[in-house]
């Protein structure tokens, strides 16, 4: 439950807590909390040969135990005031007891309600379709919008950001950064209305690198306090008075927020172990820190970018499934492929993740970030319908089931990924006038559906 | 095997353990063994830290070992150089181990710091002397500490296109100091691509810290022998 008090303990425990040198967070209290915890709770996860889905109840416990341990243990660390932010194991305990298990996003014939799922449970995924901060042109920014906006499946869209505002440079914490977050509030919200989905609830201030945006955007005349505002745990369980700043404001607005940490695969937690257990108390450390409505995880890979190779898959699927089984926390997945439009690729590793976040537990799915969200507006709107078509389709799957299914994908793109086809450029696989799917990429995304419908998942 | 490669490969087993169990105790006996034995510092360098230290990186490009085991090897083969290789070379007048000196950070507005610290240890590991500024460094900090630890390179980090001008700031001020040639620049992270290094003016880009190592090491030795 989110209120000022809790607030002011975070503000104050931030200039409160014991001080520790950032590098020595970093690379000594972090990876040996990390490694002790994986060791005293046996967390050893199977071959990725064996088994993506992970289907071991016993491991997922452990993991929730472990994740517990670990935010207990660490708290988070304030980069600011160099101090950490600790709690106690009752204090979260109590709060993941009043964590939110429902939240109502949008506006009008628009709102939607996204709800916490079970492991194998028949309820699709909310899906939060969109690019996720790939950067745009501002010519592109309302039709690609639209694209998202217009599919019925998407029960919300997460926006974009611009690479210019005006025909300028975009520069962080600058006029800049306000007058770019104003310009996303015009472009997101009238491509909303264009698709008919006036109140349709946008995931936002994508362009607030910094507090400054999100002040700004979320504001009289911006951003609706039932969008979805963000605020990011940096790497690895840090925070700073830039997003202490944008919670302050969101909680004092009363705003619906949606938290993320995306750590990093292979970083100061490790390997696929550390990993799924960093997920596990990233998400318990971004409710304490944050009090966030959802949390989401993109476990980041340091070669290729994406999340979609097979050790992250397994390690998200592993500690979805140990939120899921043990807490109140809604937890999504943000698809960040290597593919982007105009491949296969992308829609094999959409339809992996997809099918892994659906039987794992995952409460939504949001993206996909195609192309790794760095190639300007390689995106389009039917990479996340097929998302969404395929959620729906392995909603209710049981993990062993679905662990072929996507076994057999991660076959089928993995020998791409380190090539990184990025694919095409979102006005050369969509009409930019109709907002319609070209007659090719309409054509691939359709072969690959008959190729999921061969495999088993019972798509419509 | 003649007694040379064997004993050099008996040297970087023990190294390897050393660095397996952060000793730097034994680290450095060892090294003090070899040169009282009579290996040069450059030989111990290329004999024993160069073939380990490349091992690991081989390793950590496949995922086999990860940022915490970069993070010991870093930490003892500095001890070994300042404990032991630097000193006798200077006691020597030889010439240093040190592949080049670059100065490393975050650009401003950008706080991500997980990537900027694996290349930043990978260079460390490979045999470069890295002064690390921390993350949303200003243009003029990282420019100061360029001047101030003598850099070869100056290397920039950002995962966010908002952060990218402030790295072609950087140019605009060494070119304004007329320092534009005094100090190599690079660039990496998620937005930064070959285009965007190239019409920047970059000296050079990297995707990943394998690739930085690489291309700082291909930059030095073009320095080297334009100096030459």
């Amino acid at each position: 439950m989110r209120n000022t008090t809790r607030l002011l303990d975070v503000l104050d425990r931030a200039e409160a807590g014991p001080i520790v040198e950032e590098l020595q967070w970093d690379m000594q209290i972090v990876p040996q909390a990390v490694m002790g915890l994986l060791a005293q709770h046996k967390i050893k996860m199977p071959s990725v040969a064996d088994s993506v889905v992970t289907t071991d109840d016993a491991l997922a416990d452990r993991l929730f135990e472990a994740g517990f341990s670990l935010a207990a243990q660490l708290g988070a660390y304030c980069v600011s005031t160099s101090r950490r932010i600790q709690f106690t194991r009752e204090e979260i305990r109590t709060a993941l007891e009043v964590a939110p298990v429902e939240v109502t996003i949008g506006e009008g014939n628009d709102r939607a309600t996204e709800r916490k799922r079970k492991v194998e449970d028949r309820l699709p995924p909310f899906i939060k379709g969109g690019g996720v901060g790939t950067p745009l042109p501002e010519d592109l920014y309302m039709p690609v919008t639209q694209s998202y906006a217009q599919e019925p499946l998407i029960d919300a869209v997460i926006n974009c950001t611009l690479s210019h505002v005006y025909g300028r440079e975009l520069r962080s914490r600058t006029p800049w950064e306000v007058l770019a977050a104003w310009h996303e509030v015009e472009l997101s919200k009238t491509a909303c209305k264009r698709a008919g989905r006036p109140g349709l609830a946008l995931g936002c201030v994508e362009n607030a690198v910094s507090e400054i945006g999100e002040l700004s955007g979320t504001s009289h005349g911006g951003f609706s306090t039932q969008d979805w505002h963000h605020i990011a745990m940096i790497s690895e369980f840090k925070t700073d008075y830039m997003a202490l700043s944008k919670l302050a404001h969101l909680v004092r607005t009363g705003s619906v927020i949606h938290a993320f940490y995306n750590t990093i695969y292979g970083g100061s937690c490790g390997g696929r172990d550390g990993m799924a257990l960093a997920i596990v108390s990233g998400c318990i450390l971004l409710q304490m820190l944050y009090m966030t409505n959802t949390h989401s995880v993109s476990p980041a890979h340091p070669f290729y970018d994406n999340d979609t190779t097979p050790e992250i898959l397994q390690a998200i699927s592993l500690a979805q499934q140990a939120l899921a089984r043990n807490s109140r926390l809604m937890t999504d997945v943000v698809i960040t492929p290597v593919g982007g439009p105009g491949t296969k690729t992308l829609l094999y590793e959409c339809a992996a993740m997809a099918i892994m976040a659906a039987a794992s537990g995952a409460t939504g799915l949001i993206g996909p970030r195609s192309a790794a969200g760095v190639n300007i507006a390689h995106v389009s709107g039917l990479e996340a319908r097929f998302t969404a078509e395929v959620a729906r389709a392995a909603s209710g799957m049981p993990r062993a089931d679905a662990d072929v299914i996507v076994r057999r994908l991660v076959d089928l793109y993995k020998p791409d990924l380190d090539k990184r086809p990025k694919g095409l450029p979102f006005q050369e696989v969509y009409d930019v006038v109709t907002i319609k799917p070209r007659p090719a990429w309409l054509e691939m995304y359709e072969q690959v559906k008959g190729e999921l419908r061969q495999m088993g998942l019972p798509l419509a | 095997m003649d007694q040379s490669s064997w004993q050099s490969s008996e040297m970087q087993t023990r190294l390897r353990s050393a660095i397996e169990g952060l000793d730097e105790a034994d680290a450095v006996a060892l090294a003090r063994e070899a040169l009282e034995a009579g290996l040069s510092p450059l030989d111990f360098f290329r004999a024993v830290i160069e073939p380990v230290l490349t091992a690991i990186g081989d390793a950590f490009s496949r995922l086999e070992v990860f940022l915490p085991d970069l993070m010991r090897a870093g930490v003892i083969v500095k001890a070994i150089q300042s404990e032991v290789l630097e000193p006798a070379i200077r006691q020597s007048g030889g010439a240093s181990t040190s592949e080049g000196t670059v100065v490393i950070g975050t650009a401003q507005g950008d706080i991500h710091d997980i990537g900027k610290n694996m290349v930043a240890l990978m260079l460390q590991v490979n045999g470069f002397r890295v002064a690390d500024m921390g993350t949303n460094v200003s243009t003029q900090a990282i420019i100061d500490a360029a001047r101030r630890e003598n850099a070869d390179i100056i290397a920039m980090s950002s995962l966010l296109t908002t952060s990218l001008p402030f790295i072609k700031d950087v140019l605009a001020r060494l070119d304004a100091a007329g320092e534009r040639k005094r100090f190599m620049v690079v660039a990496g992270g998620a937005p930064v691509t070959t285009e965007w290094s190239q019409a920047a003016g970059l000296d050079g880009f990297a995707e990943d810290a394998i690739e930085a190592v690489a291309m700082c090491r291909g930059l030095m030795a073009g320095r080297k022998g334009v100096a030459s």
